[in-house]
């Protein structure tokens, strides 16, 4: 096969026509909400300004930043607990600490509110310590949203921060200690500035998680920019409060990208290999392996071994009752068909953006790239509706079909892959298959013996991320769902939010089983990246 | 995962070494071919699937558990299966407007008169005729061409902690506004409809500027206690979190019924001589204008009207049949005692716009 070395196309090959129509596709229903929202009557602009806009603006800012700082500190440290010291139960916690992530946020949400709530266990113990007339703050309420948020979001920061910390050429730490750096010192001025790229990727993830979550804070009733969006869409006949609300989301998190971008531009490394070999890890004295194991076991119960254990004591109750039929298996399906088809479809998609975006910079990929983020922050309800309208405009067969939905989620949740796709690429320097050609490989060989295995943890990282949050997405579901086409998701959502919290037990603990594997599959053996 | 791996050799060949247009193109083909079998499936099962005659697609904008038990009812006698479509009353509107033509759905169910009637002038509903349909429901609980039916009335009512209220505390929803109440009263949220209707009754009794200041008060004196569910606000009622609520009748004594002890008790407000009197809608239902099952369809509605279904609404909801021959369950006031505020339901649509543009401009959430 004849092929020819150029140094640049003059046309834009397939592989960008191909990417930048992905990018433009997935721009088009962002692009519909801000039409709508421009072209609204000034009037309900400056109404929305002197009434709700401000508010929603500062609890949205407020709620990120909060969440931020938590997911940061619990994170990191937990991550170099588990990578960097060794004590009795490391290797339990290490796979216990990912766990949260099986948990939907209306989920733990439900399970706050019961737990703080008004006449629920925890109050009625802090009677039974302080008097009958002591009150305990509502979770309903700004730290009651940031608690449940930062439980649920911190392993996005976990996995990426450990991944960093083992994946990191120890030489550098190395050569710190070397020149006389204490230990201390040598985390805090080596390593830690080495993982920015991961810890950074790491944060923005949550922060666009917690701006455009919904199912927290809506069962919180803390009222954010995407909360406030819903309630206008589902309340009111016309779009144009939730366009306008949706327009202002979008600038948030577009902020929040651009911030994310400049950051991981800045500090862009490239590591030889893969790395030399496993950093060490110091063991800890009795005194110190107790306080380790209660940190590790504390966060855990917490986030994952109190609600689980409720989930199952609420759904056997439930089973007794009745409530577990063939139409219930008819959900879990439906579930599972919808989110792995989101995700292959994703990740088909999301490589020739990463790709493109990492190898060849150029000012039209990056535009793709950017592109591709914004649906994850269009909030679900808006990016439902505006595909509703583009689908119906141009694809009636495929109106109230489940196709719509998979769409929906691919638009929502494709960020979350690219952001794992994207360090995954990063990590393979162009050298490296470079010289693997000029030693006598052919392009087949160098892919499968060179470029594979470095990228293979991100692409399945990426799959596992996108198809988890497919099967969590609740707004979009609701308002996209095909009819007798309800997902776990929705059924949970139908009774929790009327506090039937045992009838909505099994649904979610189903999809907390359902999502087991596919964590246990991100900490497969050879799983070592990001 | 070779779909993945395939695709992965594509672009490291393509662009590392551009490779031979044709191959290229060739490459390109197969990945739409990939997207193409990936999406496909999905496509199939669609409402258009399921087009036989025994079968009727509802939306609904009641609580599931409110309706699911009568349409099981309704199927065990006729044999007709319908799958329920359960969301928001407006939300499931807006649905049918951008629907239009391809709708799945054969009938709308809300819990609000005023949405029907929205719905109505909209054109998204036909007339039903039938005489058992219209000789059942008296007419001022239905559309003036018969476009909607209502199905079981309810009422605004105040739902007290009887430990922190006595009855006498209120006479008048008024007086929900007055600084006393100040962090002590839970709402039901900006976008629920009986929020909505109730509001419309208000701007149309007392005007824009009285019902404004009351909603100025209603929001100063909730603070934080905004419910997207009455059931909720019952809730936060029983447990002290608030002493006083906003919500349907019926949520009170569904609550009892559940938990006999909890501290909670009705009031029903202006019902003194020269009061408003209570707010009272109704949950209808309406029959879509493009429905291709129009007379399985109409065989629902006039279950739904029977006094056999109409027994069921009292019984298992215990909000008021509006059959003149089903009798409300007993622990409930008579309808006929109750002094009720001077809107019709059909006035419930033209108020609506401006008493939202009213909530709006309060700011309430």
């Amino acid at each position: 096969m004849p092929h020819v070395l150029t140094v640049r196309p003059a046309f834009p090959d397939s592989l960008t026509i191909f990417a930048a129509t992905v990018a433009g596709l997935l721009c088009l229903p962002p692009a519909y909400v801000a039409y709508l929202a421009l072209t609204a009557d000034p009037a309900a602009w400056s109404r929305l300004w002197t009434t709700r806009i401000p508010e929603l603006l500062t609890n949205t800012t407020v709620l990120a930043f909060s969440v931020t700082v938590g997911t940061l500190c619990l994170g990191v440290s937990l991550a170099w607990l588990v990578s960097r010291r060794d004590f009795p139960g490391r290797r339990i916690w290490e796979w216990a600490l990912v766990l949260p992530l099986a948990i939907p946020t209306y989920v733990l949400a439900y399970i706050y509110s019961y737990l703080l709530g008004a006449g629920g266990p925890i109050e009625a113990l802090w009677q039974w310590f302080a008097g009958p007339d002591a009150h305990l703050p509502s979770p309903h309420s700004f730290a009651g949203a940031t608690l449940v948020m930062t439980l649920d979001t911190f392993p996005f920061v976990y996995l990426l921060a450990r991944a960093a910390f083992l994946n990191l050429n120890v030489s550098y730490e190395e050569v710190a200690r070397t020149c006389g750096a204490s230990r201390a010192e040598t985390l805090w001025r080596v390593t830690l500035p080495l993982m920015r790229p991961a810890i950074v990727a790491g944060l923005s993830l949550v922060i666009l998680y917690v701006v455009a979550d919904f199912g927290a804070v809506s069962l919180l009733r803390y009222q954010t920019l995407t909360y406030a969006v819903y309630q206008q869409l589902t309340g009111r006949y016309d779009t144009t409060a939730a366009s306008i609300l949706s327009l202002l989301l979008v600038m948030v998190a577009l902020i929040f990208l651009v911030t994310e971008r400049w950051f991981r531009h800045r500090s862009r490394f490239f590591q030889t290999t893969g790395r030399y070999r496993t950093p060490p890890r110091r063991r800890f004295g009795s005194l110190g392996a107790a306080l380790a194991t209660l940190y590790a076991a504390g966060v855990f119960t917490v986030s994952f071994g109190i609600p689980a254990l409720l989930l199952v004591r609420w759904s056997v109750t439930a089973v007794s009752a009745g409530v577990v039929d063939s139409r219930f298996f008819g959900f879990v399906g439906n579930s599972v068909l919808l989110s792995g088809l989101a995700a292959t479809v994703g990740v088909l998609l999301g490589i020739p953006l990463a790709y493109l975006a990492t190898r060849r910079p150029s000012r039209t990929n990056m535009l793709c790239l950017q592109a591709a983020y914004a649906g994850y922050v269009l909030p679900g309800p808006v990016a439902a509706l505006a595909l509703l309208a583009i689908v119906s405009h141009f694809a009636p067969f495929w109106y109230g079909t489940a196709a719509v939905l998979v769409i929906a989620y691919v638009v929502h949740f494709l960020p979350a892959g690219l952001q794992s796709l994207e360090p995954a690429l990063q990590q393979v320097t162009p050298n490296l298959e470079e010289a693997s050609r000029s030693l006598g490989y052919g392009p087949a060989a160098t892919l499968r013996r060179v470029t594979l295995p470095l990228v293979r943890g991100g692409f399945t990282a990426a799959w596992v991320l996108m198809f988890l949050q497919s099967m969590k997405e609740l707004p979009a579901t609701l308002l996209l769902r095909p009819v007798g086409f309800d997902t776990l998701a929705v059924r949970i959502w139908l009774e929790a939010s009327e506090e039937y919290y045992q009838l909505a037990a099994p649904a979610a603990l189903l999809l907390v089983i359902m999502t087991l594997p596919a964590i246990l599959l991100l900490l497969a053996k050879d799983w070592r990246a990001a | 995962m070779t779909g993945v791996a395939s695709f992965c050799y594509s672009v490291e060949t393509m662009n590392q070494y551009h490779f031979h247009k044709a191959w290229r193109r060739h490459l390109a083909g197969r990945l739409v071919f990939l997207l193409a079998a990936a999406i496909l499936p999905v496509a199939l099962p669609g409402p258009s699937a399921a087009a036989e005659s025994e079968h009727l697609v509802v939306y609904s904008g009641r609580a599931e558990r409110l309706i699911k038990p009568i349409l099981d009812a309704f199927k065990a006698r006729t044999g007709i299966h319908v799958d329920l479509l359960s969301s928001g009353t407006t939300e499931l509107i807006n649905r049918l407007v951008a629907e239009g033509p391809r709708t799945p759905a054969d009938l709308l169910i809300t819990n609000d008169a005023g949405s029907l009637e929205r719905a109505r002038e909209l054109g998204l509903l036909r007339p039903m005729n039938a005489t058992e349909i219209v000789a059942a429901i008296p007419p001022q609980f239905r559309a003036a061409d018969n476009s909607w039916v209502g199905l079981s009335g309810r009422f605004w009512a105040v739902v007290y902690n009887t430990t922190l209220v006595k009855p006498g505390d209120l006479r008048s929803l008024l007086d929900l506004a007055e600084p006393r109440w100040r962090n002590r009263i839970a709402i039901p949220n900006a976008g629920s409809e009986y929020l909505q209707a109730g509001v419309s009754v208000l701007k149309a009794v007392y005007g824009d500027d009285r019902t404004r200041r009351f909603l100025e008060g209603l929001k100063t004196n909730a603070g934080t206690h905004v419910y997207g569910k009455s059931s909720q606000i019952v809730e936060a009622v029983a447990t002290g979190q608030v002493a006083l609520g906003v919500v349907n009748h019926y949520y009170v004594y569904r609550h009892l019924a559940a938990q006999p002890a909890a501290p909670v008790g009705l009031l029903i407000p202006d019902q003194h001589e020269g009061g408003m009197g209570a707010i009272v809608n109704v949950t209808g239902i309406g029959l879509t204008a493009h429905t291709k099952r129009a007379d399985s369809a109409k065989r629902l509605v006039e279950y739904l009207v029977s006094e056999e279904g109409q027994k069921l609404f009292a019984d298992l909801n215990k909000e008021y049949p509006l059959h003149p021959r089903v009798a409300a369950d007993p622990a409930l006031p008579p309808f006929k005692t109750l002094r009720t505020a001077p809107v019709p339901l059909a006035r419930l649509a033209e108020l609506r716009e401006p008493a939202m543009a009213l909530i709006e401009q309060t700011g309430l959430r």
